[in-house]
């Protein structure tokens, strides 16, 4: 990084917001009609009730809540990698903080799109929230539910507050170099930014207050969605590993996303010389420490399974392995933590395409690890009659379609109109050398 | 733009929006002239017969606002004795069913042409007179089983045009049996059975449980014999080639190859006679007996039929040990060459067991004995080819369907000079072929009478107006065929004319009397006279010689306890309900032992195609234990579109399976047929069933214990109170505060006010019969889900059977109707976020659909997963909606429900006692299942109320609750089943 000086940071960053060509126009459209498409599948399951999803009795829950849980865990890593890197001084976390904090920004907005898409009457989903009424009815604060709702909800919160105020100084320096209408959103959307000293001694301090509010959230988030499960009485839910176990695997496929992100970024925006190899490379090594926490919590489900004598969890973890889902259990398994370990591999870890395919893995894999969770314990729960299973549908894939058209949309947008690397954080860092974090 | 337009714009805009979006037919109208008696909300109950089988079960109907909504038995009523069958229950989807014809129905070279009552009598009688002219004789007419009243009608219209009495047609006519019953007692008839005085049971296929004579009349016997009263427990052991519902409740199932149960039964007579049974039998006779049987040695008996001969040692020990043994012979299903032998075999073993026949009622005859033999159908179309015959009239009777190809129906139908006429209410298989249906007046919609048995008259009358002002076929064929003739008179008056000159009543009041009760149930019985002078002609029968042709493969269609002979497959709730042990749904498969399966190459769920030396038909492998290695079976099935239409395009029905063979010497059917090919089909489709797994993987939820273990067990304290919390050792845990214990709860009980509704249920009681989930489905509303739907894992009971095999045999069946527990710590109520799920203060745990926002969050938790979703606004087809209970909500898509321990009724007992100023009394609420049960499986009541059947039930040792080691405290508390094998 020594060869970079701020002058080449602003230029490659703002390079970045050129006019955008043709292609890039198609790659959006293309996209919303993704969204669109995912819109009408919705639209349809409104009208015709939620038969026409996959889920079944036993299986109410399907992919909604499994693409839920997905991007919540997506969502974590943006926030670790600008918040509690931050706050450990890990320098490296610099180039990427914010890619990650608006892949987590889109992934809560899209995660949080689900349980509206999941509930049978998304038209009476206000019953959830607590609002005085005259039936004097208030929300069941027993149910992990309502904890969801205030969870995400103050997630959302704050990492967008949190990746909006870190962006500050950075739009104001695009309104600075814009012309016309462009500088007079830029002046809007800066607040007024001058850069006086005040201004940063109140921003550097607001940033890492915000840095310290997140950090906690990183972690009581994903608790929170694991107590979904865990608070249920199923067996394969009803686990107190769920929480650290919830948390390892969202940061997991949330690094594994930021790469999936970032190869391509760094491709296309030439940001070769500002996200270098050792980046990457350090994002892998963090991989291999998550997946290793990952595969621990696999082997401590079984464990307890083994070790509780309860001969329903049993049953239920050995039909996980060789039952009806064996083959989505083993996708989970080889994906999530026995893939990972060739990041080891010093070649492999520095390999561009090595790095792309398997944290591509990782994310497949993750997704999978929802759905043995959700769809596969109660597919084989208490009573042996019920037992069902569940497939997806199609109007189900094109919500989930919809859904990854929209994550990207939001992000392809973001990433041509608006600065996609700290150019702050990267000078500051060029300041104060590479163990600094801002 | 000034205000003033702005406002009225923005008025008239909205107005009109608001008029666009609503639904137009929510408009209600006003009954402008209502009828006398009814009170809006307030049902009126109309006592009648069921008609849905020859049993003639008493029922009482509910009519709310003018419809019939619910059907339930008559208490008055001596044969059901307060209880109806799935069946009957499903008689509702009859008056109501979708396809069910408004007008009658002409075929014209035009197609078919709907026409006006008045036009389709006036046709009739102009045919009536054409035959008239044409000479004698040349009108033919075959019916279902009728009252005595109206066959005597339809028998004089046949005399006063000079042609044959009417033809009484059956499908099940019990011909064996009834050839049986004249050889050996001289009662060529069908007479009832005191089962519940017998301490022994053994039954050749009889299947009394499913179809077989009267079934809830033997429901009810049965568990009176064989439930576990008073620490004694009757033994029942069943002899048939496949696993019916009667033979999965038996002790002992045997399986045995068509025909090979009269091997069995001959070995037993030797056996008696061995053990010195029959002394007091005429010597010559039982020499005769004895030389017949003497062959039939255990060994040689275990030799041919491949039961073990410890297990025939051990039911001929049983059978002398026992002081009422009971034999049943079958005469409706697996009718072979040899039922007849079986039957006059069972007939004698009654003799030699009981010498002074006690348990045989032979003053209490069925209705169905007036069923004419099959041989005697196939002559009756015979002739109709012949070209004798100018009019055949078809009343209710579907023999296109239930009879085989070659029988000749089809041809009689089609010749051209014959007009036929079909009284029938639905385009089926035989009224397609007809030049006129004429739609009549349903049993729930006429005056009536039938004679159960000889001992009841019971009576129908209208539960409410015919739904498309169909006549009665009483009034339509007295008027259309005496009109030149006589005067015009009403059915009904000749009905109680009848009933006059026979002596019954005297008087219109006690005619009245007769229809507020029912019927009559002390008919002056008329002493049968039987003979203890054996027929010779059964040792003719008996040492016939038959030749010894073993077939490789039979596939038997046998009678279905859902659909009886194919009749009932329109009725939706018949097909959505799973068949008891399948516990498939709107298909039929092929019952396939597991070798059987294997041979062929085939596995389960496979489509195949099976050619019998008659035709071919396509079904779905089902791999069961339950059938015999050498037989395949099909139950009677017909195809329907889900909301009770007719599919015209399947030519080939079930029975076309069949030869038109005849067994000779009772001219019953033969209703087994050899197998020449079975080959996996092209076409595919899955198989629609709702259970997952066969097995309960030891998880304590049906549970059992052994007879020896419950009567030998002095300790009549709670043997079930465990201490543990361990899955082998659990306590029960009431849900009330005696229940809650501070080491392992942490919240406390619910505080309840006066009343914990609870269940109790009888696991010892329950036959499988899934009568409780026929009733729920009418009184609940509950949607139906269709074949496609229920594939997709989305059937919506609210009770089900659940059916479990033992993982060391799996012929041995096990069944648990599970409905919502109302757990005290119900796993569902902690997880809603909006509290959908409510814990009322009389410990229900009720659903409360307008708060629902469907996250199915409770589903997912609820470990009897009892819970179901409305994954679509399900539709009940016109005039099915007329039939939904206005009591109940009928739930919209997006919610969830389940059983409410049926909550309208006990809001409706809170009503009448606050009325009456007094506390709601033990077994003033009946849940819907619990009123319809025919072994009384389920008790309910009130927990709180220590003198309450369910608080004395819950004291015994039997007591336990589905996986107690949740300690979720249900408030249904189950009862183990008895096991009492040979």
């Amino acid at each position: 990084m020594a060869e970079l000086t701020a002058a080449q940071i602003d230029n490659t960053v703002l390079d970045t917001l050129a006019a955008p060509s043709k292609t890039y126009w198609g790659i959006v459209g293309l996209l919303g009609v993704g969204v669109m498409i995912g819109l009408m599948c919705w639209g349809y399951q409104i009208v015709v009730g939620i038969g026409v999803g996959g889920q079944n009795n036993p299986v109410a829950w399907g992919t909604y809540l499994i693409n839920f849980v997905f991007w919540v865990g997506i969502a974590h890593s943006g926030t670790l990698i600008s918040a509690i890197l931050y706050l450990f001084r890990a320098g490296w976390r610099n180039p990427i903080a914010r890619a990650a904090e608006t892949m987590t920004v889109f992934a809560v907005c899209t995660a949080g799109l689900f349980p509206l898409i999941h509930v049978g009457r998304v038209w009476v989903v206000y019953y959830m929230l607590p609002y005085p009424n005259q039936r004097t009815l208030w929300p069941n604060f027993q149910s992990p539910l309502v904890f969801d709702v205030v969870a995400i909800s103050t997630y959302l919160t704050v990492s967008a507050m949190f990746w909006y105020t870190g962006m500050l100084p950075d739009l104001a320096i695009i309104r600075d170099r814009a012309t016309g209408n462009r500088k007079k959103i830029f002046s809007i959307l800066c607040l007024g930014w001058s850069g006086r000293l005040e201004q940063w001694r109140h921003y550097t301090r607001i940033y890492l207050f915000f840095a310290a509010l997140a950090t906690p959230l990183v972690i009581s988030v994903h608790s929170v969605v694991s107590w979904d499960f865990a608070l249920g009485v199923i067996p394969g839910w009803h686990s107190t590993v769920f929480a650290p176990y919830f948390v390892a695997g969202a940061i997991h496929s949330g690094l594994a996303m930021v790469v999936t992100l970032m190869i391509p970024l760094r491709k296309l925006f030439k940001y070769e010389k500002i996200i270098t190899m050792g980046v990457l490379e350090n994002v892998a090594k963090t991989i291999v420490f998550t997946g290793l926490i990952v595969g621990y919590a696999y082997g401590v489900e079984y464990f307890l399974a083994w070790y509780s004598g309860n001969s329903v969890e049993q049953e239920s973890f050995m039909w996980r392995a060789v039952g009806e889902y064996k083959i989505e259990f083993w996708i989970m398994v080889i994906c999530n933590s026995i893939v990972p370990l060739l990041f080891f591999i010093k070649k492999i870890r520095t390999s561009i395409p090595w790095l792309l395919i398997i944290c591509i893995m990782v994310n497949i894999g993750m997704w999978y690890e929802r759905f043995v969770i959700i769809a596969g314990s109660v597919a084989h729960d208490f009573i042996p009659h019920a037992w069902g299973y569940y497939a997806p549908t199609l109007t189900e894939f094109g919500i989930m379609l919809g859904a990854f058209c929209l994550f990207f949309f939001l992000f392809i947008l973001f990433v041509k109109h608006m600065p996609s690397i700290s150019m702050t954080e990267m000078k500051e860092h060029l300041h104060a050398g590479g163990n600094d974090a801002g | 733009m000034d205000r003033r337009t702005f406002l009225k714009l923005a008025g008239i805009g909205s107005l009109s929006f608001a008029a666009g979006c609503s639904d137009p037919e929510k408009t209600i109208y006003s009954l402008v002239k209502a009828p006398d008696d009814m009170v809006t909300g307030q049902a009126k109950w109309y006592a009648t017969t069921c008609r849905e089988c020859p049993a003639g079960c008493g029922v009482l109907v509910k009519n709310r606002e003018g419809r019939v909504i619910k059907i339930e038995g008559n208490p008055l009523h001596p044969i059901n004795k307060g209880k109806v069958c799935i069946r009957g229950q499903a008689a509702l989807q009859g008056v109501y069913n979708p396809g069910r014809l408004k007008s009658p129905i002409l075929k014209t070279e035009n197609g078919l042409q709907n026409i006006s009552f008045s036009d389709a009598e006036n046709l009739l009688s102009e045919k009536f007179s054409i035959a008239k002219i044409s000479g004698s004789g040349r009108i033919k007419m075959m019916t279902e089983v009728v009252s005595r009243p109206l066959y005597q009608i339809f028998d004089h219209i046949m005399t006063t045009y000079g042609a044959d009495a009417p033809t009484v047609f059956e499908p099940f006519a019990y011909e064996s049996l009834k050839t049986a019953n004249e050889m050996v007692f001289g009662i060529d008839g069908l007479f009832s059975y005191k089962m519940e005085q017998s301490d022994f049971l053994i039954s050749f296929g009889a299947d009394f449980l499913d179809t077989w004579l009267s079934p809830v009349e033997y429901t009810i016997k049965f568990k009176e014999m064989h439930g576990v009263r008073n620490g004694k427990k009757g033994r029942f052991v069943h002899i048939s080639p496949s696993q019916t519902l009667t033979a999965a409740n038996a002790d002992t199932w045997i399986p045995c190859n068509i025909d090979d149960e009269t091997i069995v039964a001959l070995g037993l007579i030797r056996e008696m006679i061995v053990w010195g049974k029959g002394e007091t039998l005429d010597k010559s006779l039982l020499g005769n007996l004895q030389s017949i049987a003497d062959p039939y040695t255990i060994q040689k008996v275990s030799e041919q039929t491949g039961i073990s001969e410890r297990l025939i040692s051990g039911i001929s020990e049983s059978l002398v040990k026992s002081r009422h043994p009971l034999v049943l012979g079958s005469g409706n299903s697996f009718n072979g060459e040899r039922s007849l032998e079986t039957c006059i075999a069972s007939n004698l073993l009654n003799l030699l067991l009981n010498p002074d026949l006690s348990q045989l009622d032979f003053n209490e005859r069925y209705r169905v004995e007036t069923a004419a033999r099959r041989s005697e159908i196939y002559n009756f179309f015979n002739e109709v080819s012949e070209d004798k015959t100018n009019l055949l009239l078809l009343n209710n009777v579907n023999p296109v369907f239930t009879l085989p190809k070659q029988s000749g129906v089809q041809k009689a139908l089609k010749n051209k000079s014959v007009f036929v006429v079909c009284f029938s209410n639905f385009m089926d298989e035989t009224s397609a072929k007809a030049d006129m249906v004429i739609p009549v007046a349903m049993p729930l919609e006429s005056w009536d009478v039938y004679e159960s048995t000889s001992k009841v008259i019971t009576t129908l009358q209208p539960a409410m107006k015919p739904l498309y002002g169909d006549p009665q076929i009483g009034d339509l064929l007295i008027r259309s065929s005496f009109k030149d003739v006589t005067e015009t008179e009403f059915y009904k008056t000749e009905v109680i004319r009848s009933l006059v000159k026979k002596g019954s009543i005297s008087t219109e009041l006690q005619w009245l009397n007769m229809v507020r009760n029912g019927g009559l149930y002390n008919v002056p019985e008329n002493k049968a006279s039987f003979s203890k002078k054996l027929s010779k002609k059964i040792f003719d029968v008996l040492l016939l010689d038959r030749k010894e042709t073993t077939i490789p493969l039979s596939l038997a269609i046998m009678p279905s306890v859902r659909f009886f002979d194919g009749r009932g497959a329109n009725r939706p709730w018949l097909s959505e309900i799973p068949d008891p042990l399948t516990k498939v749904v709107w298909q039929a498969p092929v019952l396939m032992h597991p070798e059987t399966v294997k041979r062929n190459n085939l596995k389960h769920g496979d489509m195949t195609a099976i050619e019998t030396d008659n035709g071919l038909v396509e079904a779905i492998v089902y791999e069961t234990a339950g059938i015999k290695e050498n037989v395949l079976g099909i139950s009677m099935r017909r195809d329907h579109t889900i909301d009770g239409q007719f599919i015209e395009d399947k030519e080939d029905s079930i029975f076309s399976l069949l030869s038109a063979n005849i067994e000779n010497l009772s001219g019953g059917p033969i209703s087994h047929a050899r197998v020449i090919s079975i080959k996996k089909a092209k076409s595919s489709e899955p198989l629609a069933h709702t259970d997952g797994s066969r097995l309960q993987h030891d998880r304590k939820i049906a549970m059992a214990m052994p007879f020896s273990q419950y009567s030998n067990s002095q300790d009549h304290k709670k043997t079930h109170g465990g201490s543990g919390l361990s899955m082998h050792e659990f306590p029960l845990t009431l849900p009330i505060p005696e229940g809650y214990d501070a080491h392992r709860d942490i919240y406390p009980s619910h505080e309840h006010e006066n009343y914990r509704w609870a269940m109790v249920v009888d696991l010892d009681r329950c036959v499988g019969c899934a009568a409780c989930m026929g009733a729920c489905y009418a009184e609940n509303n509950i949607g139906i889900a269709g074949k496609r739907q229920i594939i997709n894992g989305r059937e919506m009971s609210w009770v089900r059977v659940e059916r479990y095999l033992d993982p060391e045999d799996n012929k041995k069946v096990i069944f648990l109707p599970m409905m919502c527990q109302h757990c005290d710590a119900a796993p569902c109520e902690s997880v809603c976020p909006v509290y959908a799920p409510h814990h009322s203060k009389e410990g229900l745990n009720n659903q409360i659909y307008n708060r629902c926002i469907g996250t199915r969050f409770c589903s997912q938790n609820c470990p009897y997963k009892v819970r179901r979703f409305n994954w679509f606004g399900w539709k009940w087809p016109y005039p099915l909606n007329l039939q939904l209970n206005p009591d109940v909500t009928a739930r919209s898509k997006g919610v969830m429900e389940k059983c409410s321990f049926c909550i309208q009724r006990i809001k409706e007992a809170h009503t009448t006692a606050k009325r009456e100023k007094r506390k709601i009394k033990d077994g003033e609420v009946i849940p819907a299942c619990a009123q319809t049960c025919p072994s009384d499986v389920f008790t309910f009541g009130n927990l709180m109320d220590p003198e309450s059947r369910v608080s004395k039930l819950v004291s015994d040792k039997r007591a336990y609750q589905v996986m107690g080691y949740l300690n979720t405290k249900p408030a249904v508390i189950y009862l183990k089943k008895i096991l009492n094998e040979i």
